[in-house]
């Protein structure tokens, strides 16, 4: 009758010991790098260090989308010939009828969706030049013009966001800053053009030979 | 001993008695009037005795290193020999009364630095000391200034990264980053980041990929991904090392103490994934492509014999800026942060995207996840 009963609690106290002692690396106290994040954030007050200095010289705007609020560079300032009204002072309509006129913008092709998605006025007000204009025709400000694109690329939206799209700019302590979609992409001509690799190692050739 | 919390003897050689700045017959202020370089060993003399010591162990490697030597008694003693007068050149002019004050102080840093003992046990006062005999010594050597730092890991900081397949095009402009940034050997081409050309539909096969393609990129059928050393929370390249000369610091940073290591690479065979490099040579960088911004655990010049890796940028990330890099991919495919700030871009991705590491099942637990648009 004793013997089980012996036999039932050294098991215990086993199991107990292989529960305390077991899935622990050596050097923490954690399973997995995972769970070390979640628990060693969950007192999270911010650090000392900061990217404000890096942020110097860059003129930057607030952007506040949801939950997430980071700055974004200025662009008015970096586009040549704004505001657009200094040319277009009258409306587009009424500028067209003249063909005497030296065309203007004749460099921009459109290489953006398909002539069916996308044209001018897609994103441009021929009455307004100074603003863009979303599909259902609201003014957008040149400086977020990312409410433009986030019209149809609603998923690069989430992603830029949460900082998972979009080049970082400066550092990676707050504040936190990004690049905004026309700092990359051309807006008329979004995508990306092949280019050489900036750099190849004839040394590895040797090596590998 | 200059003071007593010193772990080693010094010798006290720059501190010297005032009447030494008194003007002597000969209008000299410094050193005896003998000619200078009488007792004072010569480069020459000792890049011949250094030769003499370890010449063959150049050409050689491995087996051959050790057991391919004809030693007989003679090449013994002057194998002997030859060690003794680097020493003796050492003691001869740091004893000296007749060298200048440079050769001196050269002589002070060298025997300090050769007695410091690992970066992991110094206090504080120990590595700002380091650091600073170090920039002297640049200074004496090459009459350029440095700015070297000590930062410690800061609290409540973990680093990480995460890396998009579907952005990177191949274009290696972070490579080129990386290897200005880290005063990388440029004979060598050495390079911490490789970025792999891998065929569609082929997932990831390191075998079949190429990590040196010369071609317009992306190439047709191909996407790219990027691998350096991954700062493993669990790092097998710790774990093997002889001597203690690499660990992992508070905020995740794996680092090596170049000073401290003695080359068996051994860090080197156990890392999975590639992530480390060793000087087969004495590195070397042209004087005006030298970043002159460095850190001990990071950019600053190495030596022939020891290991070196990627360190996240260490004066770069423990000063809040992102890694060369994350500032020089054009793609945006790179993203680093903390990861115990819950509002960081890094944990952002961790959260809402498909992350994955490589190797995984190893349980070295990488702090560098791969995901996908």
């Amino acid at each position: 009758m004793n013997r089980p009963k012996h036999k039932y609690v050294s098991l215990c106290s086993l199991l107990l010991f292989v529960a305390i002692f077991s899935c622990k690396h050596s050097e923490g106290e954690y399973h997995s790098i995972t769970d070390k994040i979640e628990a060693e954030s969950k007192n999270f007050h911010g650090t000392s260090i900061s990217s404000e200095q890096y942020l110097e010289g860059i003129q930057t705007i607030q952007v506040t989308e949801g939950k997430h609020s980071f700055l974004i560079p200025e662009r008015k300032s970096k586009i040549k010939s704004f505001a657009c009204k200094e040319c277009h002072t009258k409306s587009l309509s009424e500028l067209k009828g003249a063909d005497t006129i030296k065309k203007a913008h004749w460099d921009i092709r459109l290489a953006h969706a398909n002539l069916h998605t996308m044209n001018c006025i897609t994103c441009h007000n021929g009455d307004d030049m100074d603003h863009l204009s979303s599909l259902t025709g609201t003014r957008i400000d040149f400086n977020r013009s990312y409410k433009l694109c986030s019209q149809c690329h609603n998923e690069q939206f989430e992603d830029w966001k949460g900082g998972a799209h979009g080049k970082k700019v400066a550092g990676w302590a707050p504040p936190r800053a990004s690049m905004t979609c026309v700092n990359c992409h051309n807006p008329h001509k979004p995508g990306f053009e092949k280019k050489w690799p900036a750099r190849f190692n004839t040394q590895k050739v040797k090596e590998r030979e | 001993m200059s003071d007593s919390t010193k772990k080693w003897f010094s010798l006290n050689l720059t501190k010297k008695r005032k009447e030494n700045t008194k003007v002597c017959g000969c209008g000299k202020t410094s050193g005896g009037c003998i000619p200078n370089n009488q007792n004072q060993i010569s480069n020459a003399e000792f890049d011949a005795a250094v030769d003499a010591a370890i010449g063959d162990e150049r050409k050689k490697d491995g087996f051959d290193q050790v057991f391919d030597v004809k030693m007989d008694r003679r090449t013994a003693f002057r194998k002997l020999t030859a060690s003794l007068v680097i020493g003796a050149g050492a003691v001869s002019t740091s004893c000296s009364l007749t060298t200048g004050d440079h050769a001196k102080e050269k002589a002070q840093i060298d025997w300090e630095e050769q007695f410091k003992g690992n970066y992991k046990l110094m206090t504080d006062q120990e590595k700002k000391a380091t650091v600073d005999r170090l920039v002297r010594s640049y200074q004496l050597r090459k009459g350029q200034n440095i700015s070297m730092s000590s930062k410690n890991a800061e609290k409540d900081v973990l680093f990480g990264y995460a890396f998009n397949i579907s952005k990177c095009q191949g274009y290696m402009d972070c490579v080129n980053a990386c290897v200005e940034e880290n005063n990388q050997d440029r004979n060598s081409q050495m390079q911490y980041i490789r970025i792999h050309e891998m065929k569609d539909g082929k997932g990831f096969k390191f075998d079949e990929a190429d990590d040196n393609y010369y071609h317009e990129v992306p190439a047709e059928g191909h996407f790219y991904m990027g691998t350096q050393c991954f700062h493993c929370d669990n790092p097998p390249c710790v774990e093997v090392c002889p001597v203690q000369a690499t660990w992992r610091e508070e905020d995740g940073l794996v680092v090596v103490d170049y000073d401290w290591c003695v080359g068996c690479r051994y860090c080197m065979a156990a890392c999975p994934y590639d992530g480390r490099r060793f000087n087969w040579s004495t590195p070397e960088v042209p004087e005006n492509e030298i970043n002159k911004n460095q850190h001990y655990l990071g950019n600053r010049m190495r030596k022939k014999g020891v290991m070196e890796k990627c360190t996240f940028c260490v004066q770069r990330s423990r000063a809040g800026q992102n890694p060369a890099c994350v500032e020089a991919c054009p793609t945006g495919a790179r993203i680093f942060g903390n990861l115990l700030d819950p509002n960081s871009t890094i944990r952002w991705v961790l959260n809402h995207k498909k992350v994955f590491r490589l190797k995984e099942d190893l349980g070295t637990e990488p702090k560098f996840w791969y995901f996908m648009d």
